[in-house]
Formats: structure tokens, sequence, C-alpha cells
């Protein structure tokens, strides 16, 4: 990849446009393998209280979180005011400014709640931080958190923590062509072909975490999911052909006479 | 035995049983020395004296014995409303009602103790380190004892912890801890200034001429300690020292690690404010660091 495509964010420069989320793999030796080996510049966070008494090691324990750019999130919040709160916390950490901005509305779908979502990214927005708003495939909604100050719009592909795939390809593409900053699609994507598929439409980059951490072999799976957008990208750069309908590939002319029985 | 099951509370509108031992401040020990035919009486005197918990520990005596004087020491310790544990023998604790039972590092594990007495009785585990302190809070014991302070004749040949054996047990439990060995009234006060909740008194009570005056003395001297003030750590309740700051605590907690974050009632203390941050009664801390997640935490 041209070094002069990098995904540029907040001042900083991604040469992956995969975000590797942290969640969820079989153990820490596992995740940090898988995060080399999908060469992601930027990994996900969650903030979380300490556990004081007994182990205090999470899964993070023997990744050197200064070699990546961090995308602190908010799961967990259900109001703009929780994710705020999470916010401010994770940027105590004086580790990122970044954060991915994720307010639920519903428990047993875990969809966002488009309102909330956007107040605290109004809010985040004006305290300072670089926001990334993970919300709904909803138009209108990429529109105003890019018009909030987002600096780059989240939709899902499909439920959070679910391999899914990409349920609703016309809305996400209708986002990436609308949107003036650039769209990352999160959430659902479970194979290597739906990230290639949503980096071909032009998508600014994914972030994988279900689909990596519950593979079969993360680390080889990571290393698949890296290709596949850097395959997508170059397409999408490359420019893709559209031709509807039925139209020979091979030239029309020049064909030799049909052989006549003597 | 027409008994109530052992960690039944005598009213159904009082405090809990859990809420009464938080209260507690003066814990009787029965010693061996005196005759059974009196400890009822001893114990009628130290309770009019201040005495609010008490625990029946005899050594050597034959099972019959011991559930008769258990049944005699329950009945007053209910009339008079304080607490009554049996030492070690979790079967009389059932036997004769009693709200719940101490056990020893040698005695029975926390856990089967419970399956036998049920949630609600109180089951204390005595402590002689922070190992002990640990694994008692795991066992989920409703306090622990944390001693012998002193060396005394009750425990020949356990060496003396100190105070600091009760301020380590402070910081690491959310139960009451219960300082004993060796110690008179104004050691009681030290006890609590060194963030005990509770001292336990075996012979100075026990063998005073007056059981009452002396359990009096106790009580007077732990009033004019400052005890340590109870504040919530991610939830948890968690004593710290009177006066401390946040930086003393962080580091009895261990913060050091980079990514920690405090946020003290609401507010996010920057590291470099540690130190100027007085704690205080009912403070609410949250102790947050990064973990692993994608979407949705």
């Amino acid at each position: 990849m041209a070094e002069d495509d990098a995904l540029k964010l907040g001042g900083v420069r991604l040469g992956s446009r995969l975000i590797h989320g942290t969640g969820k793999f079989p153990s820490a030796d596992v995740l940090g393998r898988a995060i080399s080996a999908s060469g992601a510049q930027m990994i996900t966070l969650a903030v979380r209280r300490l556990h004081l008494d007994g182990d205090r090691r999470s899964e993070l324990e023997g990744i050197d979180l200064t070699s990546y750019t961090l995308l602190p999130n908010t799961a967990g919040a259900t109001s703009a005011e929780e994710a705020v709160r999470l916010a401010r916390l994770a940027r105590a950490a004086k580790l990122s400014d970044f954060i991915k901005v994720e307010v639920v509305g519903e428990q047993e779908t875990l969809l966002p709640d488009p309102i909330e979502t956007l107040e605290a990214t109004v809010r985040l927005v004006a305290e300072g931080f670089t926001v990334l708003p993970y919300a709904s495939d909803d138009v209108s909604l990429a529109l105003r958190l890019a018009a909030a100050g987002a600096a780059a719009v989240m939709p899902g592909a499909a439920p959070i923590g679910s391999t899914m795939g990409v349920l609703n390809p016309h809305n996400l593409r209708l986002i990436i062509a609308k949107c003036p900053v650039p769209v990352i699609v999160d959430a659902g994507l479970a194979v290597p072909s739906d990230a290639a598929r949503v980096m071909e439409w032009g998508a600014a980059g994914v972030l994988v975490n279900t689909g990596i951490a519950r593979a079969g072999d993360p680390v080889a799976m990571a290393r698949a999911f890296s290709a596949a957008v850097a395959a997508g990208r170059s397409a999408h750069l490359a420019g893709l052909a559209h031709v509807e309908g039925a139209a020979p590939s091979s030239p029309t002319e020049g064909m030799p006479s049909a052989l006549v029985r003597l | 035995m027409s008994q109530p099951p052992a960690g039944s509370s005598g009213s159904a509108t009082g405090p809990s049983l859990r809420e009464r031992l938080l209260a507690a401040r003066l814990y009787l020990v029965s010693d061996d020395a005196t005759p059974a035919a009196e400890l009822p009486s001893v114990l009628e005197a130290a309770i009019a004296g201040g005495v609010d918990i008490f625990q029946l520990r005899r050594k050597g005596v034959e099972p019959g014995d011991l559930l008769e004087l258990a049944g005699r020491c329950g009945q007053v310790c209910r009339q008079r409303g304080i607490l009554f544990i049996v030492d070690d023998w979790v079967e009389l604790a059932r036997e004769c009602g009693a709200d719940g039972v101490h056990l020893g590092q040698s005695d029975m594990p926390i856990a089967d103790a419970r399956g036998l007495l049920g949630e609600g009785a109180l089951i204390g585990r005595s402590t002689h380190n922070r190992g002990h302190v640990d694994e008692a809070m795991s066992q989920r014991a409703d306090y622990i004892s944390a001693g012998p302070v002193h060396e005394t004749p009750t425990k020949p040949g356990r060496p003396a912890v100190g105070f600091e054996h009760v301020a380590v047990a402070a910081r690491r439990t959310h139960v009451p801890v219960v300082a004993i060995g060796g110690l008179g009234p104004h050691e009681a006060r030290l006890a609590l200034e060194s963030g005990a909740d509770m001292v336990a008194v075996v012979r100075a009570i026990c063998s005073a001429p007056d059981p009452g005056a002396a359990a009096a003395r106790f009580r007077q001297s732990m009033l004019e300690a400052v005890s340590w003030p109870w504040i919530f750590v991610n939830g948890v309740p968690r004593k710290c020292r009177p006066g401390e700051h946040l930086g003393e605590l962080a580091a009895a907690l261990e913060l050091a690690e980079v990514g920690v974050v405090v946020e003290v009632n609401g507010s996010i203390l920057a590291r470099e404010s540690w130190d100027l941050v007085d704690l205080h009664a009912g403070d609410r801390l949250e102790v947050v660091h990064f973990v692993g997640g994608g979407c949705g935490g």
C-alpha cells in the first residue's frame, strides 16, 4: 500500500485500515500474536474496574499499549452521560485522546441509541476528544454525527458480537457515498470477504473483533482479515468496474467464418 | 432442641445479625479458668459493662457439659440482646442456636460451616498473616480476628503479630476486624486506631475482680479512639487511616501501574494531585484501567 494512502484520523496516520478489537480472545498470548499478525496500528479497549483483590492481570497483559494508537470505547454506557464519564476516565489514563462512543439503547439487541450517541458525540467533541461514534446504519444519523464533529463514523454491519456479516449493503454504501468524514464499518463482520466487500465500496476502514477472536485460529484469521482489507482497499482505489446486464467480454469482430461443409 | 436455627434473627423487624455485628465494639471470649457455674454471671456483668458480642470457648470439656453451658450463655446473650458466637464447634453452634461460629486456622473450612449453619449465620476466622486475611475474604468470612497482637497465655507459642497485622487486615477486608491478644484498655484504643473495628478480651474481663467495671474501662478507652473511616472502593467497603490522603491509599492498594485512573465522588483526580486529596468517611472511589474490548465491552 502506498505510504500516502494512510488513514488520517485525529492527527494520526494509520498505515493499516484494520482496527483490531481486543475482547473475547482465548488468551492474552493469542491476542498479542493476532494483533501482530494483523498489522493493525489501532486497537480498541474497554474501561473497567481494576480487580483490587486477587489476580489483577487483564487480557492486555503483555501488550505494549504505547506502541499502538488506542481507541478506548464507552461500552457499557446506556446514556450520553455514562458515555461521557467513561470517555473522561479513558482519557485520564493519558494514553489516548481517541474515544469510540458506544451507547447501547437496548440490551437484547445491543443496537445503539442514536439520540444518546449524537448527544455524547457533541459533548465529547466539545471536550476535545477525537470522537468515533459507533452508530446504526442510518444515513441521516451519519451526516448528523459528521456535522457534530465526529472524526469518523462507525456504522455497524450487524449487531455487536455477532458474525452476521453485512445485513444492509444498500445503507452502508449510501453512508459511504454521502458521509463527509471517513466511514469505518464496525460490528458483525464475520469473514474476510465481508471486510473486503465494504472496503471495495470505499469504507475507510473496518473494526473486527469477534470474527478474529472466535475463529478456529485467531492468529491466522487476523492475517486473513489484514489481506482482505488491503485487497478491498486496492480494489476501491483501482475503481470498480460496473456494467448492468450481459455484454460479451471478448471481441465480436474478427470471428473466423463458420465452417462450411463441402 | 426447640432452639431457633443458628443465625436466625430474634425479630423480623430488628437489625440483622450483620448489622449488629457492624455495630459491635467489645468482644468477650470466655476463658478456661472461670468455673462453668460462674460464667453466666460473669457474662451478665460484662454485658452490663459494655460487652456486645460473646464467644464461648472452653477446651477440655465434655460435649454434654459444653452443650448445657452453651444453652445458658446463649440465653443470657439473647435476653440482653448481644451476639452469641461459639468457638470452633459448628454442630454445637447449630444445636444451641448461636448467632454464629468462630473458626481458627486449623478448624473447618468456612464453606463447610456455611453449609451446616446456613447463609444467615455469622462466621468468623482467625488470621495471623496477610495470606490468612485474603483467604478468609475469598471464603466470605463475616468477620476476621487479627492477632495475637501480643503473646498471650491463651495461645502459648504463637508469635505476636503486633498492630501491624491489624492494620494490614483492616486494609484488605471489607468485613469487621477484631483485634485480639493481650490487650488492655489502653491498647484497645490503639487497636481501633490501627484499623480494628472490635477488640476481643479474654482474661482482662473474665479474671477481673469486677468484670463489669473492667468492660466499662475498655469501652471508655475505646470511645476516645479515632477509628478508621469506611470508604467505598469499586463499590466495596474498605477502610483508610484517619486523615489519609489518596496518595497513601493508592500506595497501599499498589496503584502505581500506568493506566490506572481514580475517580473520587465522581471527579477524576490526576495522579499528580493524589497527595493533596484527603479522604473522608463515605467517599466513593472508582479505580479503573483498560481491559480487552471491541464493541459492547
